[in-house]
């Protein structure tokens, strides 16, 4: 197992948009570890392959991590792709590659989600409400997207750290 | 490492971010944080800026008095220690909520409400009113965030709205604003 270091903005890697990966392939099934490692080190109910360092298009999702919220159960996806989107729904979003900033962003409600499983089989799925969101901020992050190029407006109670020095 | 707040305020007008921060950046001052809004034609700017470390709150105040002379702002300069510049954050993170408040206008809806949360321990974190126009007359709308010592506190807090709602024949609603790591 090896959890990596979660990779925090301004880092590049974050604003890339990633490369599709075979999920059989050697590189494949390291991230799809990585990734569970990773997430099940710390808090947090999703992650992308840029934020452990990887450019590649994997994400993990587990929105049931969140004890108040709901999810399907974790799915690592290979290439996902949102082929469908309904609806609105607006929630205030951090990041893991983002500490100690939050803002409202709006997203679709649900969503139908396209990609490859573990086992290279195409998996296509639908998710609503709190579990779409994180599906979509996850693929997001897959072209270089960050929640701070979609929110709408700024929320600023937050507790900056001191200065180091 | 010196900060200060520095709040000015004045008409509103096209290039006026641009010129105060333009007197800011050739003072050597950063700006960290900001908030700056429009209230009708007034414009107001909150700053929390780091100063170089050759000049004082006082040598910035006096430069910043000429700038805002000639704008026609109205400036205020306060020194912050560091520890208010980075105010400790609470061993446990106090749970945020969201509260909206609208109705008929009266006076005293702002000072209620208030004053409720305050009793609780409620801290307010960011506040916005308007006044717009309803079938009836002006509707008032206010939107709060405040900070509450405990979710218990949201729950002893709900009733006493509700008491409130009746009070001041308006409409409340309070709901917990959750930041969602993702």
């Amino acid at each position: 197992m090896a959890v990596r270091e979660i990779v925090q903005y301004p880092a590049a890697i974050l604003k890339q948009v990633c490369d599709p990966v075979d999920p059989l392939s050697d590189l494949g099934r390291t991230i799809a570890r990585d990734l569970a490692d990773t997430l099940d080190a710390g808090p947090g109910v999703g992650l992308a392959a840029p934020q452990i360092g990887c450019a590649l298009r994997v994400i993990l999702v587990d929105a049931a991590r969140n004890p108040k919220r709901e999810g399907q159960g974790r799915f690592v996806l290979f290439n996902p792709v949102i082929i469908e989107r309904r609806g609105h729904q607006t929630l205030r979003e951090g990041c893991l590659s983002i500490p100690d900033y939050t803002g409202n962003v709006t997203r679709a409600e649900e969503v139908v989600v396209e990609g490859l499983d573990p086992g290279g089989e195409p998996l296509t799925l639908t998710s609503r409400s709190y579990e779409a969101v994180v599906f979509q901020h996850e693929i997001d992050h897959l072209d270089g997207i960050l929640f701070i190029d979609r929110i709408t407006n700024v929320k600023t109670d937050l507790f900056r750290r001191k200065p180091k020095g | 490492m010196q900060f200060v707040a520095i709040t000015a305020v004045g008409r509103d007008r096209p290039g006026t971010v641009a010129e105060f921060s333009g007197a800011l950046l050739r003072l050597g001052c950063n700006l960290e944080e900001t908030t700056m809004t429009r209230l009708r034609g007034e414009f107001a700017m909150l700053l929390l800026v780091r100063l170089p470390e050759d000049r004082t709150p006082a040598e910035l105040e006096a430069e910043l008095r000429k700038t805002a002379e000639r704008m026609g702002l109205s400036v205020i300069v306060r020194p912050l220690s560091l520890e208010e510049a980075f105010p400790e954050p609470p061993d446990q993170p106090h749970p945020a909520y969201m509260l909206r408040v609208y109705g008929a206008d009266r006076p005293g809806i702002v000072h209620a409400v208030a004053s409720l949360l305050g009793e609780k321990g409620g801290n307010i974190t960011d506040l916005n009113t308007r006044l717009i126009e309803g079938a009836n007359g002006p509707v008032y709308v206010m939107l709060l965030e405040a900070d509450l010592p405990s979710e218990a506190t949201a729950e002893t807090l709900r009733p006493e709205l509700q008491r409130l709602q009746r009070e001041l024949e308006v409409d409340i609603t309070l709901s917990e604003l959750e930041d969602e790591a993702l």
